[in-house]
């Protein structure tokens, strides 16, 4: 039922219950190409448990997700993400001992054409695929800056670093959709301020669309096109950053009755 | 640049020739200079280099805590002993219940019974591995533990094919240096070659961090399965190769005690570490023996000492204790010891070296 064609990814009335609690209930959203859209809304909204939904790790108990008109709804993660769906966690969870390279060659895994036999031989076709995944992996590390620290462990990483690198992991797999789990958490104003711009630089370089949760207000109403606003798993508000910021529901849910000033 | 790369590709190629021809060579002296006993501990150790391999691929490198290996190996022992023993003493061993056709009138060669072993024991891997690992750690454990045990039952009481409890005797001693060697090259070979390949970092992605794996697209069962099975298959070969080599098998072998064996070589190496476990295999089969003073009855400073039976376990033990002590993750944890490391510790050197003389 989606209203407009071209819409990358669409949830429709989608429900999640957990026994008796309605974590989610009746999301819509309809992302167009190229769009960067926002999800808000206070903790416990059901923020996280739409992108779980989305990305396959939680099957919905009412809705249909669909990508490119495909309905994905209930297929396991790997499936997804091979149909184009990336995530970042919202608590990092990258390959600790693994290198930070080796981090985003993971990603790659799932484009990969040699088999198995062929990977065990050093066939030609593996050793051109691999150098290419060599290649773009180190592209990718430079794009958001961490083409110095290639070969240190990823844990040894700091915070903000680790969540580039997780930005970068989830560009490996050449996704069409990009969610992005408080991409923000944790950072520095300086760090966000980069951070900000990678965002924007990433939906124009590899032409996808971001989901984005955020806590931090500037880093959302700066970047976002549309915000959706849950709260107790609704829906309560949707629109451009200007509307969502005069929006008397949004302000009553994230500031409680009546407050405006928060400091 | 193309040039230069076939260049080095051709120095490596004939270096490692050379190092195959060298090894070979010296595996070839020591075949006829040295006694039998030493002998057959270096089959050993390159028996166990092998299964150690196995077992750490699944519970180091994909994280796959399993503990059934001791089964795939007597999968193995039994299919390799019951292809290359001859139709003769198969009827003589057979005396409470006759062999069941046609395994009582087949023998076949060395080499396509060890593939069969492989090929048997890979799928019983699969078979046993498919479900299991749907759990997690310690429940995987116990349950791949369980398997184990299951086999080794069913080994004891299916008597018209296993012989039962009596197990095996007069196998044909096939193994020898060279077989047990280029298994334990073979095993090294698909080790470093599965490990630093795409395959291998899907793996080690599992291992860190299953649900962010999956998020990257890395199918599971698949994934989990590739390390079962492969896993599998070497303990079979390795099987095989053993119960050629001491000629005698019976299932009360393949019991607890050697799954721990093996794991205790991976793990004192290093869980993710192919020099590790190469290192520890060898290391602790030979101390293995050289401990068996240990248990003999002697006499120290004029006082007669019983001998103890066990007392190469107790030893063992302290020594595990010593390394998770010292080193938490292994020798090797899971660095691995090869030319780079050489070429780096000699550029440190050639650097401290140098700043001395500035």
């Amino acid at each position: 039922m989606s209203k407009n064609n071209d819409s990358v990814l669409v949830c429709e009335n989608i429900g999640m219950q957990f026994g008796g609690l309605a974590a989610v209930r009746n999301f819509d959203i309809s992302i167009p190409n190229r769009a960067l859209y926002g999800l808000i809304g206070p903790n416990g909204a059901g923020k996280t448990t739409v992108f779980n939904i989305i990305s396959g790790v939680l099957s919905p108990t009412a809705g249909r997700v669909k990508l490119f008109g495909e309905d994905i709804t209930g297929l396991t993660p790997d499936e997804i993400a091979k149909r184009g769906v990336a995530r970042t966690f919202q608590n990092i969870r990258l390959f600790r001992d693994l290198t930070v390279l080796d981090n985003v060659l993971v990603g790659h895994h799932l484009r990969r054409k040699a088999t198995l036999g062929e990977a065990l031989l050093a066939l030609p076709r593996y050793r051109k695929e691999e150098s290419g995944m060599m290649h773009t992996s180190r592209e990718l590390l430079e794009a958001v800056g961490l083409k110095d620290v290639a070969h240190y462990r990823a844990s040894a990483l700091p915070y903000g670093q680790q969540r580039r690198l997780e930005i970068a992991r989830a560009l490996a797999t050449k996704p069409k959709v990009l969610l992005l789990d408080e991409p923000a958490a944790g950072m520095n104003p300086a760090e966000t301020e980069q951070l900000m711009q990678l965002i924007l630089d990433i939906r124009d370089r590899f032409n996808l669309s971001i989901l984005l949760i955020e806590h931090e207000m500037k880093v959302v109403m700066n970047i976002c096109e549309h915000i959706t606003v849950l709260d107790h798993g609704e829906i309560i508000a949707e629109g451009t950053p200007s509307e969502i910021q005069s929006n008397e529901r949004v302000i009553k849910a994230y500031l409680g009755g009546g407050t405006i000033a928060r400091h | 640049m193309a040039g230069n790369q076939s260049n080095n590709f051709m120095r490596k190629a004939v270096l490692a020739v050379a190092g195959l021809v060298l090894f070979y060579l010296c595996l070839y002296w020591i075949n006829t200079q040295w006694d039998a006993y030493k002998v057959r501990i270096l089959n050993l150790c390159a028996i166990y280099i092998g299964i150690t391999l196995g077992l750490n691929l699944c519970n180091g490198f994909a994280g796959q805590f399993s503990l059934g290996i001791a089964g795939f190996m007597a999968v193995g022992a039994y299919t390799t002993a019951l292809l290359t023993m001859s139709p003769q003493i198969k009827r003589a061993v057979y005396f409470i219940e006759p062999l069941i056709s046609p395994l009582n009138s087949i023998q076949w060669g060395f080499l396509p019974s060890l593939i069969v072993a492989g090929l048997v024991s890979g799928l019983v891997g699969f078979a046993v591995g498919a479900p299991a690992i749907r759990f997690r750690d310690d429940y995987l454990g116990i349950s791949t533990l369980g398997f184990a045990e299951i086999i080794r039952v069913v080994f004891t009481n299916t008597t018209h094919i296993t012989n039962g409890a009596l197990g095996l005797k007069g196998i044909p001693p096939h193994t020898n240096l060279y077989w047990s060697w280029t298994f334990a090259l073979l095993c090294v070979f698909v080790m470093v070659r599965l490990t630093n390949s795409s395959y291998g970092r899907a793996l080690k992605a599992i291992r860190d961090d299953e649900v962010a794996a999956e998020a990257m697209g890395v199918n599971l069962f698949y994934h989990k399965c590739l390390a079962f099975v492969v896993s599998a298959t070497m303990a079979g070969i390795g099987g095989g190769l053993l119960g050629n080599l001491i000629t005698t098998i019976d299932p009360n072998m393949f019991r607890f005690p050697l799954t721990f064996t093996v794991l205790m070589m991976a793990v004192l190496g290093g869980l993710g570490s192919i020099t590790g476990s190469v290192i520890s295999a060898t290391v602790i089969t030979i101390a293995m023996e050289a401990l068996r003073v240990l248990e003999e009855p002697r006499v120290v400073l004029g006082i007669f000492l019983p001998g103890i039976p066990g007392m190469r376990m107790v030893v063992f033990s302290i020594a595990l204790m010593l390394v998770i002590l010292f080193y938490p993750k292994g020798f090797m944890g899971d660095r691995e010891l090869g030319l780079d490391s050489f070429r780096n510790l000699a550029a440190r050197f050639r650097r401290t070296f140098s700043h001395k003389q500035v």
